[in-house]
């Protein structure tokens, strides 16, 4: 339990952030902006087999804001945290291990990515989208939430500015939203650029997340993200019990 | 209690501290005086866990900082240079926080003591941003002390701090001392170094040029100075070893002259030709 107070004071942050306008905006309306604009707009023209352009993108529009909350909120919140305020040299200066600071901040990221996709989840569950909500698709969201917040600390533990922040946000998260079938199914991209799509962890969120029962691709899909969630883990880790100044 | 052997850190091609070796006993107020960018924060952050030293060792009751942080962070508490509580946060969850991480037993009993006895005790769920400077820090000050660390790290305590704060945060570390504990303090205030320090390591430039009592390194430049201006406007400074002779060198000043007892920066001049404080 060594992870909890770390956990509790990014929860308190959170609560005194979760009332004002701004957070509200930027972690639920931007993806309900995204649905209005390729749900209701471009979606009439584009056909998905077996189901509706709105029934394709909910769930991809799920992954998409898990991701980025669980990323942003860690990423941001440690490196302004190291570089600025130096909070972070408490928890570093306190009698608690490496793992324990990234699970603490893992765990909170992973709130606040669950936190975003309510919104979207709501919508879709009254938007008559065929969308439903199973033990997969929570899992899923659960496991994204976790890849992308250990991402967070690993980016946040190695950003030497704030600015970087955005440069990772910038060459990493923003072509995994656009690329990784979140909008539209990845078979339409060129076979050479596939591959590459398929090296990304969104790739993988968004196959499993769509899948109504588990198969072998699913299986596969979940051995992907945990790979990168366990990779980024070690490193971020590795980043934490390293830290000199 | 705590021992540096020829400790040093290097930035590149830049010596923060270089080849440091003292030690520090049980129950002592050691001060590191210096000037900006002597080493006197990077020594404090080697030994709180903060910076991986380049070359030489800390040990602290016997344990090597960088091979066993753990068990030196189970000893240690730090007031740092910088401000690094929680601004979004009340003073009680500030200390909270601490105590959690830090295992404290009895742990609101400990916060109320604390808050308390640094005058914040009616301002415990208020926010940070709201305490004034003087506030934040002895707030710093009792969050470290909330778990009676062994060894109390300070580093600049009162830096920007007015007069009064100042003697406050004085009389906070000389109770600390008095309960048993172990203090490093970091300052380029001479009356503060002499104020409270037990012995007095004097750096600059990352080297350790001096380390002894306030008043025997006193006595090593002259107990007095004659202090005046010669013909072109620059200031003289006469180290004196005892009143009489001082009061020879008074002959001396063609221009106005002040005699007084030498003080730590004068120790500092004499070892260096520049000063401390600025």
């Amino acid at each position: 339990m060594n992870w909890y107070p770390i956990f509790l004071r990014e929860m308190i942050q959170f609560k005194k952030k979760l009332f004002r306008l701004g957070y509200i905006f930027t972690s639920m309306m931007v993806p309900l902006l995204y649905l209005l604009a390729f749900g209701l707009g471009l979606g009439r023209s584009v056909e998905i087999p077996g189901g509706t352009y709105l029934g394709f993108l909910l769930p991809g529009l799920v992954a998409m804001s898990s991701m980025n909350n669980s990323y942003n909120w860690v990423a941001s919140g440690l490196n302004l945290s190291r570089v600025y305020f130096k909070t972070f040299q408490v928890l570093i200066q306190a009698p608690i291990a490496p793992t324990s600071i990234m699970a603490g901040y893992v765990l909170a990221g992973m709130v606040r990515g669950l936190f975003a996709s309510l919104m979207i989840i709501l919508v879709g569950l009254v938007s008559g989208a065929g969308f439903h909500l199973s033990w997969l698709f929570l899992f899923t969201l659960l496991l994204n939430c976790f890849l992308f917040a250990n991402m967070g600390v690993l980016i946040g533990m190695l950003t030497k500015t704030h600015e970087d922040t955005s440069t990772y946000a910038n060459f990493f998260i923003l072509p995994m939203v656009f690329f990784s079938g979140t909008f539209f199914p990845i078979d339409r991209m060129p076979k050479l650029l596939q591959y590459l799509i398929l090296c990304l962890p969104l790739t993988h969120t968004n196959i499993l997340i769509r899948k109504p029962v588990l198969d072998r691709e699913g299986i596969s899909a979940i051995l992907v993200m945990a790979g990168y969630a366990l990779l980024f883990f070690i490193l971020g880790s590795q980043k934490i019990k390293n830290y000199s100044e | 209690m705590i021992e540096l052997e020829q400790l040093t850190k290097d930035y590149g091609k830049i010596k923060a501290i270089e080849g440091l070796s003292f030690r520090i006993e049980t129950n002592e107020i050691f001060g590191l005086l210096g000037p900006n960018g002597a080493g006197k924060s990077t020594t404090i952050k080697i030994l709180t866990t903060l910076v991986k030293p380049t070359a030489g060792r800390a040990l602290l009751d016997g344990i090597d900082v960088v091979g066993q942080p753990l068990e030196i962070k189970k000893r240690i508490a730090v007031v740092p240079q910088e401000n690094n509580l929680d601004r979004e946060m009340s003073a009680f969850d500030n200390l909270r926080l601490y105590g959690l991480l830090h295992h404290i037993p009895g742990l609101e009993s400990k916060i109320e003591e604390q808050l308390r006895s640094v005058g914040l005790w009616e301002r415990r769920n208020d926010n940070i941003l709201t305490f004034s400077g003087g506030m934040q820090r002895r707030l710093l000050i009792a969050r470290a002390v909330l778990g009676r660390p062994k060894v109390l790290f300070l580093d600049e305590p009162t830096i920007g701090l007015d007069p009064q704060v100042r003697r406050e945060i004085w009389n906070m570390i000389r109770r600390i001392k008095a309960q048993g504990g172990t203090i490093l303090l970091t300052t380029h205030y001479i009356e503060e170094a002499e104020a409270l320090s037990d012995r007095v390591g004097i750096l600059s430039q990352g080297k350790l040029i001096a380390l002894d009592t306030p008043a025997n390194l006193k006595k090593m430049v002259g107990e007095y100075v004659v202090e005046y201006s010669d013909r072109d406007g620059s200031r003289v400074y006469r180290m004196c070893a005892s009143r009489e002779d001082a009061q020879c060198h008074l002959q001396e000043a063609e221009t106005e002259v002040t005699m007084r007892k030498s003080n730590l920066e004068d120790v500092f001049v004499k070892l260096t030709g520049g000063r401390i404080e600025q």
